[in-house]
């Protein structure tokens, strides 16, 4: 299985935090797998939860009208480089 | 859980609505509403699940064996409130006497210019509400709805009222929490129905009536996320060309401590849960789930 980057490890861990998912190890994440519909198998109430808490900790806030979102939640890698990019702490 | 709520006519014979919006629209309210009499006894013959629905929750509304007059008044109940749908959604609510109950709560809430969650149910009919809100009063209310199940609803109600088509945020996208979250940070008061279970939305058994079911967690749980109030409301129709509106305040904020985050929200749930229940027993023919509510029947 492919590792995860530090930072990716770094989002991962806040995805199980946040989204309280005790049976999923942080750095079993699949980079490339969905989060959504299938994969982790996350809903839209988690995709709100989860971009509230990249707006806390990495200090900007996800934008409904970003064309980006589709790819933005498609993954934890794609996640993590959209972070990376935006983040302002 | 029950979904089968999801293939019901109801949701979109778009024939059937095509009907009575011309009805409604060229042959008048009082052609109509006699018109409805066959089209009710029609529907009580032929959609046997529906009647079973209804049965059930008759049975435990009334405290009786439900008889077919009942059954019939029930069917008659929902099919007046389609008709009148017409009627305020082209915004001719003259015809109409629309008691509000609780409208402060409402008032208040607009003149503190939080936003909030404004959580109802299919127990009568919320187009009074929300045309008086958003076409009449102008208050900021958006509709959080599933536009994709229910094409044929939305196309009509696009060509009769775009003021309100544009007050809606289509459920199921990707960006759709986040537009409810910008929404109420500028002060929306966001509408959604609390009683039905969407394809793979998290649920809590709730005591209901006699025994359990479930309930979606979601409108709880997202104003826990956005620490806004929760105000619910009913509309229920009260024969003839009345309706009454009613406003409830439910929680101020809704706190989840991370261990106890399950049982809260299970908590309030339940507590909405209650006052369905409430109003369901005073207003029973308004009951507009029939379906297997309580998914008894073996799939």
């Amino acid at each position: 299985m492919e590792a995860l980057t530090p930072f990716e490890l770094e989002v991962a861990r806040l995805l199980v935090e946040t989204l309280h998912l005790e049976e999923i190890k942080p750095e079993d994440i699949a980079p490339e797998e969905p989060l959504f519909g299938e994969g982790l198998g996350l809903d839209s109430i988690d995709a709100l939860e989860l971009a509230l808490a990249i707006s806390k900790t990495y200090g900007f806030q996800l934008r409904s009208d970003d064309k980006e979102n589709r790819l933005v939640f498609a993954s934890l890698r794609a996640l993590s480089q959209h972070i990376e990019r935006q983040r302002t702490r | 859980m029950s979904r089968q709520w999801a293939r019901l006519p109801e949701r979109g014979n778009p024939l059937a609505l095509r009907s009575i919006r011309w009805i409604a629209l060229h042959v008048g309210r009082s052609v109509g509403r006699a018109l409805l009499y066959p089209i009710t006894g029609y529907f009580l013959v032929s959609a046997t699940a529906a009647r079973r629905g209804s049965r059930r929750f008759l049975r435990r509304a009334l405290g009786r064996e439900p008889s077919w007059r009942d059954l019939f008044r029930h069917i008659h109940c929902f099919a007046a409130t389609i008709l009148d749908r017409v009627y305020f959604l082209t915004g001719r609510l003259e015809r109409f006497e629309i008691e509000i109950f609780g409208g402060q709560t409402i008032l208040d809430q607009v003149a503190s210019g939080r936003g909030c969650i404004l959580l109802g149910s299919h127990l009568g009919s919320f187009e009074a509400l929300r045309t008086i809100g958003v076409t009449v009063r102008h208050l900021p209310i958006k509709i959080l709805m599933n536009v994709e199940h229910n094409r044929a609803m939305t196309r009509l109600l696009d060509a009769l009222n775009p003021e309100l088509a544009r007050a809606i945020i289509p459920i199921g996208r990707p960006e759709t929490l986040l537009q409810v979250q910008e929404s109420v940070q500028r002060g929306y008061m966001i509408g959604a129905l609390g009683d039905r279970v969407a394809q793979g939305e998290k649920t809590v058994r709730c005591r209901f009536f006699d025994r359990e079911t479930a309930f979606p967690i979601g409108p709880i749980l997202l104003a826990a996320l956005m620490e806004c109030p929760v105000i619910l409301f009913f509309g229920l129709y009260r024969g003839g060309n009345r309706y009454d509106v009613h406003f409830e305040h439910l929680a101020e904020r809704v706190a989840l401590e991370p261990r106890r985050r399950q049982e809260q929200l299970g908590s309030w749930v339940q507590r909405y849960a209650d006052r369905l229940e409430h109003h369901a027993r005073l207003a029973p023919y308004n009951w507009f789930n029939f379906y297997d509510y309580w998914a008894e029947e073996s799939p």
